[in-house]
């Protein structure tokens, strides 16, 4: 729990290499970094609510979306500056988030990941019908406002949002609050118990987890420059959160950085083999393989070699 | 540092069975009451009531004469009410101090935050119900029966309660850990805590308490002196005949 420089030497040491990649790889691996950060981002918002506390969200893309929408139509069809865009689409993600998902706080288990599910459905549903001469409908936007221009810009921008992520989540989790929602996942009953209002701290999770959702979404499409409602809110894009949460080490905030870019290669890698859907199966079968292997993920597999190497010496 | 705890009428159905059937007793401040009965007999039922784990179906639960049964299991720890768990309930993937430093967390996210644990009261709390320093990083796989009731113990003595609930806290303990526990629990009624305690270690809850009382199947069998209540015909009949 208690900071100490080893953690400060750690974050600076891969911040600096990180920040040197463009100067190692190619443009091309530079342009999977970009969607490792992004999906990193996904995956720590996910890990905050779901790795956390165990209400396993199905609905992630739902946030993300309304995040990716808000700021999309705000620059698109109001000219709305960016600066002022992505603040406003953080805080209606916070918002659309909270009305709906108010109910499902009181659910528990499977039900909460269904309902979750069923508002990623009923959102991909609604942008096609509702006004879709804001929504570009079944065709989503394109022509966006981008934030950078070529990879090396994009790649910096996604850096830089992943860490200030990653490093805000993670001190936040080092205090009293990161114990109090891992408790939850562990015995809920057991956190009312000792005299903590559950709901309060499963709200709190859930504005975070929102929060962190809408602004990797906004983001997402200014790096991107389009929309497209079918690749957001599919559910595929839903199982890759989870499983590089799940594979990198839940409850961890380096667990879903680490599954992001793991699972992000992998994926790639596989490509020219597989260039369709069946992709997902073999990365099904290896964050199986490695769930089996340690439940705790990778994470936990680099710990526990590490403390051998330690003991070693 | 003490408080009473006024129970009137409670009743507690279960759909067809009544778990609690009008109970009224009142433990003064600093006073220790046993309450006993056989398996089944409504003893659990009773301090998930007093908690509001379970909502009454009719009856008053008052603590110092405030009316606990509209609040929260939150609000109520916050009045000063806790109670330990027939089946210990740790958090399993955490370390002795961090299942303590749950019991001492306010209730609010941002006192949470900002404020770091007080390693001090962990460790005092550890040491109170007989860890050692080096305990305090052990998770609860590592931990035998006997140290999860001790855990259970201290993470409900974190909340700072005035009145204490302790359900069955010394089955599965050895001796040696029954006599700490014990002295646990007579220390701190000399500091003036009001306990209601079940347990069927009767040779271990006798020195424990001031009076007792009996129930079976949700009601009231007899009451007073702990000897008085041990020789009463309704509680040889009900309990001690069936153990
Ligand atoms: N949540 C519940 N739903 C339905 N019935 C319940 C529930 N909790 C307890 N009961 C029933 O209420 C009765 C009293 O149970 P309780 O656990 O209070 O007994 P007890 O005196 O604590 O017993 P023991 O000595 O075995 O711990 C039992 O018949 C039990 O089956
Ligand atoms: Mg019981």
């Amino acid at each position: 729990m208690e900071l100490r420089w080893y953690h400060f030497a750690a974050w600076a040491a891969f911040v600096v290499f990180m920040f040197l990649m463009p100067e190692m790889v190619s443009k091309g691996t530079l342009r999977i970094f970009i969607f490792a950060n992004f999906l990193a981002v996904f995956a720590i918002s996910w890990d905050v609510l779901s790795g956390r506390t165990g209400y396993v969200s199905f609905g992630h893309p739902f946030l993300i979306g309304i995040g990716a929408y808000t700021t999309a139509i705000l620059t698109k069809r109001f000219d709305v500056p960016v600066e002022l865009s992505i603040p406003i689409a953080v805080i209606v993600t916070m918002i659309a988030g909270l009305l709906v998902v108010l109910p499902a706080l009181r659910i528990k288990g499977s039900y909460f990941a269904l309902i979750t599910l069923a508002y990623m459905e009923l959102i991909y549903q609604l942008v096609q019908v509702i006004r879709p001469d804001l929504t570009g409908g079944t065709r989503g936007m394109s022509g966006l406002p981008t934030l950078t221009r070529g990879a090396v810009n994009g790649y910096y921008m996604s850096l830089t949002l992943m860490v200030i992520v990653a490093f805000c989540v993670w001190l936040l989790m080092r205090t009293r609050i990161g114990t109090a929602l891992s408790a939850i996942g562990m015995n809920e009953e057991a956190v009312k118990g000792s005299g903590l209002s559950v709901t309060r701290l499963k709200l709190f999770a859930f504005l975070l987890s929102a929060l962190i959702a809408g602004l990797g979404g906004a983001f997402y499409v200014h790096y991107l420059g389009s929309i497209a409602p079918r690749a957001l809110f599919d559910i595929n894009f839903v199982f890759t959160i989870i499983v590089a949460a799940l594979i990198g080490g839940a409850s961890t905030t380096i667990g879903p950085i680490i599954g992001a870019f793991f699972l992000t290669f992998l994926l790639e890698y596989l490509r020219p083999y597989l260039p369709g859907a069946e992709r997902y199966f073999i990365y099904g079968g290896v964050a199986l393989l490695l769930y089996m292997y340690q439940p705790k993920g990778i994470y936990e597999i680099i710990n526990q070699g590490w403390s051998k190497v330690r003991a070693r010496s | 540092m003490s408080a009473s705890l006024k129970i009137t009428n409670l009743v507690k159905k279960f759909g067809g069975l009544t778990a609690t059937n009008d109970l009224s007793f009142t433990v003064e401040p600093g006073q220790s009451v046993g309450l006993i009965g056989p398996n089944g007999a409504g003893k659990t039922t009773v301090f998930s009531l007093v908690m509001g784990e379970h909502r009454q179906t009719s009856g008053s639960i008052m603590l110092d004469g405030e009316e606990l049964s509209k609040m929260t299991t939150p609000a109520r720890i916050r009045r000063g009410v806790s109670r330990t768990y027939q089946v210990p309930r740790p958090f399993a993937e955490m370390s002795v101090a961090e299942n303590i430093r749950v019991g001492l967390m306010p209730d609010s996210v941002f006192g949470m935050i900002l404020k770091g644990p007080n390693r001090d009261r962990e460790l005092e709390l550890a040491m109170a119900v007989g860890f050692s320093e080096n305990d305090l990083d052990r998770t609860p796989a590592e931990l035998s029966m006997g140290d999860l009731r001790k855990l259970e113990m201290a993470r409900t003595m974190a909340t700072d309660p005035k009145v204490m609930l302790l359900d069955e806290v010394f089955a599965g303990l050895t001796v040696a850990e029954i006599a700490m526990i014990s002295g646990l629990v007579q220390k701190m009624r000399s500091d003036g805590m009001t306990f209601l305690i079940v347990s069927h270690d009767l040779k271990a809850l006798e020195p424990l308490v001031d009076t007792a009382i009996a129930i079976n199947y949700g009601s009231m069998v007899a009451q007073g002196s702990y000897g008085d209540v041990m020789s009463s015909e309704a509680v040889r009949a009900s309990y001690l005949g069936e153990a």
